[in-house]
């Protein structure tokens, strides 16, 4: 019966992204006649201040933000909290910053992708080609990790076993972004982010109620902490050092790349950036990136809260559990089913807004940077119903590679999936600024900046090379500039016409 | 609305890509003093109980994120047409 109760509003949920992926693909129908991939891939330019800000927090916050992060945050303490306090700054600068600009170019040159402007500005089919590929390989290995985060959580949670969580959600995620495009993703994301919320209030909820008033909490959190500094077990929950044996376990440097990794170069995301493409006007952005700071603020800022709360009511975790279970075992274990059915919506949600704009975004490399890309560069007409059928099937097929890898994932894949977070970043963070606010980047620069850069950062991670305590985006992003810098001066200007488009006031 | 040249367009966006970095590190310093710098000053400061640096950094960077994105869109940002009105005429 508690199973059944907790597993209730999980499918209402399901059934409800399902009625929207259907209907929008019923209403969108007109538009796709004329011109498919502007329809499917970016939803026609349409999305308005709300949806904006909704689907990019939605996408931005993955099974981490809402199971990893505040597990973490369980056992290290507040500094935790402030360690994933700088993604305060996530929404609002990629708007702010490459925003308008991409919207304007891109309505001026019709693009749909990111890989279309970048193709545009820089005029090289080798870099387009070469950020198409690290497009697919790094999405549909963030889609794995995200198909595994959503099947533990979905198991752990209601007792099914892992390939039937699995099997479940990424059937319902699969099908409606297959089905609906980019608008069904939007708008499924912006379901996703209003249940997160109110997952997260609900857990907020059970968590200080059960532990009697946060005064209660904060007194059992002290005492733990005492004990731990005191025995040098465990970490020091009050500091932001979160030291472990008189040892920093978050030291400054790695709050410094925090700010590269989990702020300020995530505007160099293409799941991020692409979304400048799609919404309708000057005031959407503007309202996006008010309501996109409120709600990633509450949401990172509360779920980490949260985490470290729940160490007053969970005292500790069983002998070498991992720190992903505090969320799972606080909702099925203190709260009523039907509630813990809504609150593990909320992780579930974070999963699957990541994976289906991940999925959309995949597929249009697929199909609008290569396929499409190749007809218009032999003159070779373009069958509209023709690029439909194709881009279905291209998503359905990259989401069920996706699910199958998932179930029994292969360590390669896990392993390049620990790069695609800041791979991405080293990889389109200096081409896409340089490229709107530097006249004199081009296609060399930016070919040596994001291959040398994502070479240092894969290399450099993957042989365990480290400059003091840094996160290695930092080497990424440093080689990535000088670089972009040295390449850019060897290498010959783009063309005039090109830069008139891209800064008519140098001229 | 404002009706502006493509040119214009692009001096205005330059001007509001400006502004966001600089509001994003106006928010980075405060994060920096309120967080490192409270704890520093007083450890053992509380509000509601909790560290009076964590409520500082994290809830204060987070309203004041807000606050400033307010004022630039309020009073920086401006609205315009993003297709290229000139290109039709």
């Amino acid at each position: 019966m508690d199973n059944f109760l907790m597993l209730a509003p999980v499918f209402v949920f399901f059934i409800a992204l399902l009625g929207m992926g259907f209907y929008v693909q019923k209403t969108s129908a007109d538009a796709k006649a004329k011109n498919f991939s502007k329809e499917y891939f970016i939803g026609g330019r349409s999305l308005g201040g709300f949806v904006l800000a909704m689907t990019l927090v939605a996408t931005y916050s993955s099974v981490s933000s809402f199971l990893s992060g505040p597990g973490v945050a369980w056992q290290k303490g507040f500094g935790w909290v402030y360690y994933a306090s700088t993604q305060v700054v996530a929404a609002f600068i990629v708007l702010g910053v490459l925003g308008k600009k991409m919207a304007v170019i891109g309505r001026k040159t019709d693009s749909v992708t990111v890989v279309d402007v970048i193709r545009k500005r820089y005029g090289s089919e080798l870099l387009a080609n070469f950020s198409a590929v690290v497009i697919i390989v790094f999405f549909t290995t963030t889609m794995l990790g995200q198909f595994i985060g959503g099947a533990q959580i979905f198991s752990a949670a209601t007792g099914l076993s892992y390939e039937m969580g699995l099997l479940f959600f990424a059937i319902v995620v699969v099908l409606y972004t297959t089905v609906g495009g980019f608008n069904a993703v939007a708008i499924t994301d912006t379901a996703c982010a209003v249940v997160m919320v109110i997952g997260m209030v609900c857990l907020g909820y059970a968590i200080i109620s059960k532990g009697g008033g946060i005064a209660n909490i904060m007194s059992v959190i002290n005492e733990t902490s005492a004990a731990a500094v005191e025995t040098g077990e465990g970490f020091n929950m009050i500091s932001p050092y979160a030291e472990s044996a008189g040892v920093d376990t978050i030291p400054m440097p790695l709050y410094i790349t925090q700010w590269m990794l989990c702020g300020v170069t995530t505007l160099g995301l293409p799941q991020s950036n692409v979304r400048c493409l799609s919404y309708k006007n000057t005031q959407s952005v503007h309202k996006a990136m008010i309501y996109g700071t409120i709600v990633v603020g509450a949401m990172m800022v509360g779920m980490h809260m949260l985490g470290v709360l729940s160490r007053g009511v969970l005292l500790s975790i069983p002998e070498g559990a991992s720190t992903d279970t505090v969320v799972p075992s606080l909702v099925t274990g203190y709260m009523h089913p039907l509630l813990a059915g809504l609150t593990i919506i909320g992780p579930l949600a974070a999963t699957m807004s990541t994976i289906s704009s991940l999925l959309i975004a995949g597929s249009s490399a697929i199909v609008k940077d290569i396929y499409i890309h190749r007809k218009e560069a032999r003159n070779e007409e373009i069958n509209q119903k023709f690029v439909g059928k194709i881009s279905l099937l291209c998503t359905a097929f990259m989401g069920t590679v996706s699910v199958i890898m998932a179930i029994t994932p292969p360590d390669i894949i896990v392993w390049i999936n620990m790069f695609a977070f800041g791979g991405l970043q080293t990889a389109f963070f200096w081409t896409l600024v340089f490229g709107f606010f530097w006249k004199k980047a081009n296609a060399t620069g930016a070919l040596i900046g994001s291959v040398g850069g994502l070479a240092f950062y894969c290399v450099t991670m993957a042989i365990g090379f480290k400059i003091s305590t840094f996160h290695n985006i930092l080497i990424g992003i440093g080689t990535g500039l000088i670089l972009f810098v040295i390449g850019t001066y060897i290498g010959k200007p783009s063309e005039e016409k090109v830069l008139r488009m891209f800064f008519p006031e140098k001229y | 609305m404002e009706k502006m040249t493509y040119k214009e367009k692009f001096i205005q966006m330059n001007k509001e890509a400006k502004a966001t970095w600089i509001v994003a590190g106006i928010i980075i310093v405060y994060w920096f003093a309120s967080g490192f710098g409270v704890y520093e000053l007083m450890p053992e400061a509380t509000i509601f109980s909790m560290p009076a640096w964590f409520v500082l950094s994290c809830f204060g960077s987070w309203i004041l994120s807000i606050v400033l994105v307010i004022f630039l869109v309020k009073k920086v940002f401006k609205n315009f047409d993003l297709d290229d009105e000139e290109e039709e005429m």
